[in-house]
């Protein structure tokens, strides 16, 4: 039922925020920003797929999520890794691994 | 993801939504934040925050969509948007939904009424395998006749394509005993009747085979009607007595419910049996010679044999007894007929033209919605643009107006069933009683399935379009133009033309039919039936032979019962027939010229018998057309007389003297050895014998003495109602024999508006479905036109400004629904010339394309039209030039 943007590579939406929200709990502003910065600016990620996204995480049961006072005192729902989460974390890092390399070695072959 | 977390879900939604309202706020504050942080100015922070974020509706919308069962929420939420688009609009919605349930009603009262008729299994084991074998005469053209004992014994052994074959015919006997005298008719059957159809009774061991042994054989099995009616349902009925003409008969069961078994063409009393009763072939039915044709034949297929296989056989079979037996069964072939198709057969066409003709009416009543839903989609047109430009998709919009019209097919669906309920029980009061089978034709599952069916077909079908333009017209263009001009407003008019165009093609193909029938109908009427139908009583006397036993005993009492029914005040004159006019089969027989050539039994002309009282010709109104009418003595003793109609003058007798002729009448030959040809001594007019469709056959009379019969119609001309004199007739009746029955009673006005209650029936409802299309069709190019002059009030009111005239602005208000209308007619008329042949088989007397129909229908549907034009152009000459500028 998620529609696929064109903005990321479908699924990889998921293993960078999953990714991101290893390190710590986090809001979706900061999931944004974090993304951002980490990638020096080379992905944005739109809010209109992150938060479709995330709330389907949480209905898989990878993130929960629960209100909290941001760092800077507004009230933010922040995102936590389950454990389920973070199995899946790891299938998709494999998976993403898995890719890249059947990628590369494509454009190598050629 | 798990079900259970999308169910927790949707029970979380409305904290759900709050919380995902705060989520998005706190994030755009965050931004907001940053942005002013970043340097940019408090509105430029916003702006930009918005900007990232894009249409948070549709966000919204599309994060929910993980939350719960997704569109069947989204579902839910279109269905309560469009209940209150409709809820806003009550005139539209009144129109739309009136509409709808008059055309998916009438659809479904047809549809089970053919259902019934056509479709539902036959209440017996295995009925696509049970057939009707009938024998058929090249010469006599009846393709279902009867069939003869003896034939019938050598098709049993000779064929190997039925396992089982059964005999049946009915006949009236007097039932004494327990209560009043009654006449009841009895079905005489094979012993295998029941078990060949696969039908237990309800109570009781029912037919076994023993009671085809002589002395076995007087037992009856009652009709569940008859049971619950005459011994009120008595559980302990099975080993009672009853007497029947005076002989009893042992109960040995009661058939179910609803088993019945009628079949016309073979009926001699034309009713329903009360009872079956064993009958075994005495020994002469073996003879090929002796014995007449009245056996109804049904025989069950054997498994894997097919219709036609058994036509081959049969054919076969009869072209080896043609051969054995050339006196008898010369030129007699058999005919096989699915059981289905016998039953069946007589409605079949009217009940497929009706279904066409409703299925039409639904089609103009959806070009109809669909033509409101056209015009309101154009005011709505903004809403729709707006909609579109704040990031609803084609998908979603065109969503939301098929849910506006589903909701609209649903409620016209649900009074469209309620009118059927209501119809169907109209249509069964309003059918004679033998014309459909049927009590109450049932509202079940199949039906409200079709209904169902129906309903969401309609919906579609008128839905579609509509939601289709609204859902591909250009934002931009919408929203500069303000709807007018733009191309989805180009493609709304044309579909709308279209619509109207095809709604009076339509309407007129059904005024076509209705006005075929209505004009074969007015044909039929005005056939003259031979006789006077008025203030004529008739009644049925059947003398038990175990009473009346002698030929003198039958004529003193007819003649005695006579006499006195005369002598009743009110009572003009009183007559008697063995097979009156329009009350069923006549009895034909042979006849052989004396002053031609003797020919083969099988090659003799064919005459209907009429064996006749004291005065019938005078009490029928029958006129004399040479020579004289029987005379006292002739109507006294046997005198060997004749009288013939005009039809037998004209086909065996043309351009000889038939008085004075001798005819050696061949029904006689059953009950004397020595055939006596009988004079001709009269000549009368011709009487309708079977209906007013059919042309009289050649008949010959004979007084009561020449063939003394014990079942005779008595005929009472009467100075006023007819059915005011019934209880002095019976006590008359009882005067002289307190144990006989008064049998079918009617009036021959009865019995010929029964002999045209098919037609009736058929142009009633044809007439009542192409009314509902001609009013349907005049909305809707009302609809249209009125429309279109609201939509250039501005138009015109700059014409009229200008020094337009009235004339002027009606001319040019009408033209438009002159073009409309012309087109229609000319499309109509074409496919009314393709679809009327349909009709063919119910017309009398007027052909298929009727020119003088066919002009009257597209003049009459053309005035309509025009005149439902009328009245917005009329209203389009009052427009004030003034109001109509400032308008926008």
């Amino acid at each position: 039922m998620l529609k696929p943007k064109n903005d990321l590579l479908q699924g990889t939406l998921a293993l960078l925020v999953l990714k991101t929200l290893a390190r710590e709990a986090m809001h979706g502003y900061g999931i944004t920003l974090h993304i951002q910065m980490v990638s020096k600016d080379f992905l944005r990620v739109e809010e209109g797929s992150l938060y479709p996204a995330l709330h389907r995480m949480e209905q898989e049961g990878w993130v929960s999520a629960e209100w909290g006072i941001s760092e800077n005192n507004r009230r933010a729902r922040y995102y936590r890794l389950t454990a389920k989460g973070r199995k899946q974390l790891a299938e998709e890092e494999k998976n993403w691994e898995r890719l890249t390399r059947a990628v590369a070695q494509v454009l190598q072959f050629a | 993801m798990s079900w259970i977390t999308r169910l927790r879900g949707m029970l979380r939604r409305e904290r759900l939504d709050q919380d995902l309202d705060e989520e998005l706020r706190s994030h755009l504050e965050m931004r907001t934040a940053d942005n002013l942080v970043a340097g940019m100015s408090p509105e430029e922070a916003r702006f930009d925050a918005q900007k990232r974020f894009g249409n948070t509706t549709l966000l919204k919308e599309d994060t929910r969509k993980t939350d719960i069962v997704g569109w069947l929420d989204e579902a839910a939420r279109d269905f309560r948007y469009a209940l209150r688009m409709l809820h806003r609009s009550p005139g539209f919605t009144a129109v739309a939904v009136l509409t709808l349930a008059l055309g998916i009603g009438a659809n479904t009262a047809i549809f089970s009424v053919i259902d019934s008729v056509l479709v539902r299994p036959l209440p017996f084991h295995e009925p696509d395998h049970l057939v009707m074998v009938w024998e058929s005469n090249s010469q006599h053209l009846n393709p279902h006749n009867t069939v003869s004992p003896p034939n019938f014994l050598d098709w049993q052994t000779r064929n190997t394509v039925f396992s089982s074959m059964a005999y049946i015919f009915d006949e009236r006997d007097n039932l004494t005993g327990n209560g009043e005298p009654e006449e009841v008719v009895v079905q005489d059957v094979s012993t295998n009747f029941f078990s060949l159809l696969g039908v237990d009774p309800l109570i009781g061991p029912g037919l076994t085979p023993e009671n085809g042994q002589p002395g076995h054989d007087h037992v009856v099995i009652l009709s569940y009607g008859f049971w619950k009616e005459r011994f009120a349902g008595d559980p302990a009925i099975v080993g009672k007595s009853i007497l029947l003409n005076g002989h009893p008969q042992t109960v040995v069961g009661v058939a179910p419910q609803n088993f019945q078994w009628f079949i016309k063409d073979g009926s001699f009393t034309g009713a329903k049996p009360q009872m079956w009763s064993p009958f075994v072939f005495p020994q002469a039915f073996h003879d090929h010679k002796q014995i007449g044709r009245f056996l109804t034949v049904v025989a069950r297929l054997h498994p894997g044999a097919t219709h036609s296989q058994a036509q081959t056989q049969m054919n076969a079979i009869a072209s080896r007894l043609e051969q054995e037996y050339p006196d008898f069964d010369g030129h007699w072939g058999v005919n096989v007929v699915p059981l289905r198709q016998q039953i069946s057969g007589d409605l079949r066409p009217a009940l497929l033209v009706l279904f066409g003709a409703v299925a039409f009416v639904l089609l103009i009543a959806c070009a109809n919605v669909s033509s409101l839903l056209l015009a309101r989609a154009a005011s709505r047109e903004r809403e729709m643009a707006i909609r579109t430009a704040i990031g609803a998709t084609r998908w979603r919009i065109a969503r939301q107006l098929l849910m506006e019209s589903l909701l609209l097919a649903l409620i016209g669906g649900g009074i469209g069933v309620a009118l059927a309920v209501w119809g169907t029980n109209a249509l069964l009061a309003a059918s004679p009683a033998n014309l459909l089978d049927l009590h109450s034709v049932p509202v079940d599952l199949r039906v409200l399935t079709f209904a169902a069916a129906a309903t969401l077909l309609a919906g579609l079908l008128f839905g579609f379009l509509p939601s289709y333009i609204s859902a591909h017209s250009r934002i931009s263009e919408t929203l500069k133009e303000g709807g007018r001009g733009s191309s989805s407003a180009n493609r709304r008019a044309f579909a709308r033309n279209a619509f109207v165009v095809a709604q009076l093609g339509l309407a007129l193909v059904l005024l076509t039919g209705s006005g075929l029938l209505i004009r074969s109908f007015i044909r039929l009427i005005d056939v003259d039936p031979g006789f006077d139908t008025g203030h004529l009583l008739t009644f049925k006397i059947v003398l038990p032979r175990s009473k009346y036993g002698t030929d003198q005993l039958r004529m003193a009492f007819f003649q005695q019962l006579l006499a006195r029914i005369s002598t009743v005040p009110g009572v003009r004159s009183a007559s008697m027939e063995s097979f009156p006019p329009l009350a069923g089969l006549g009895a034909a027989t042979g006849v052989h010229l004396l002053s031609q050539p003797q020919q083969s039994l099988e090659d003799l002309p064919v005459a209907n018998v009429g064996v006749v009282g004291p005065d019938y010709f005078g009490t029928m109104n029958i006129p004399l057309r040479a020579g004289r009418l029987f005379d006292a003595q002739e109507l006294a003793q046997e005198k060997h007389v004749t009288i013939v109609s005009q039809a037998f003058v004209d086909k065996y007798l043309h351009g000889v003297n038939p008085l004075g002729q001798k005819a050696a009448i061949y029904m006689k030959s059953l009950v004397e050895n020595e055939l006596q040809p009988s004079e001709i001594i009269g000549v009368v007019g011709d009487v309708h014998q079977i209906g007013l469709d059919i042309a009289p056959e050649p008949t010959v009379y004979w007084p009561h003495p020449e063939l003394v019969m014990s079942a005779m119609t008595v005929l009472v001309r009467t100075s006023n109602d007819p059915f005011a004199m019934v209880s002095a007739a019976r006590a008359e009746l009882q005067k002289m024999d307190p144990q006989l029955p008064m049998a079918a009673v009617a009036t021959m006005d009865q019995l010929l508006a029964d002999s045209l209650s098919r037609s009736r029936f058929t142009m009633l409802l044809l007439g009542i479905f192409s009314a509902l299309a001609l009013v349907l069709a005049a909305v809707g190019i009302y609809g249209l036109v009125a429309y279109s002059v609201t939509q250039r009030t501005q138009e015109l009111g700059i014409r009229i400004a200008l020094g337009a005239q009235r004339g002027d602005v009606l001319r040019l208000v009408l033209s438009q629904g002159t073009r409309l209308t012309l087109l229609g007619v000319a499309v109509g008329v074409l496919a009314a010339l393709a679809f009327s042949r349909l009709l063919s088989t119910l017309l009398f007397g007027v052909s298929a394309t009727d020119p003088l129909t066919f002009a009257g229908v597209a003049a009459l549907l053309a005035v309509v039209a025009l005149a439902a034009c009328f009245i917005p152009a009329r209203r389009a000459t009052r427009v004030d030039p003034i109001v109509a500028l400032r308008y926008e």
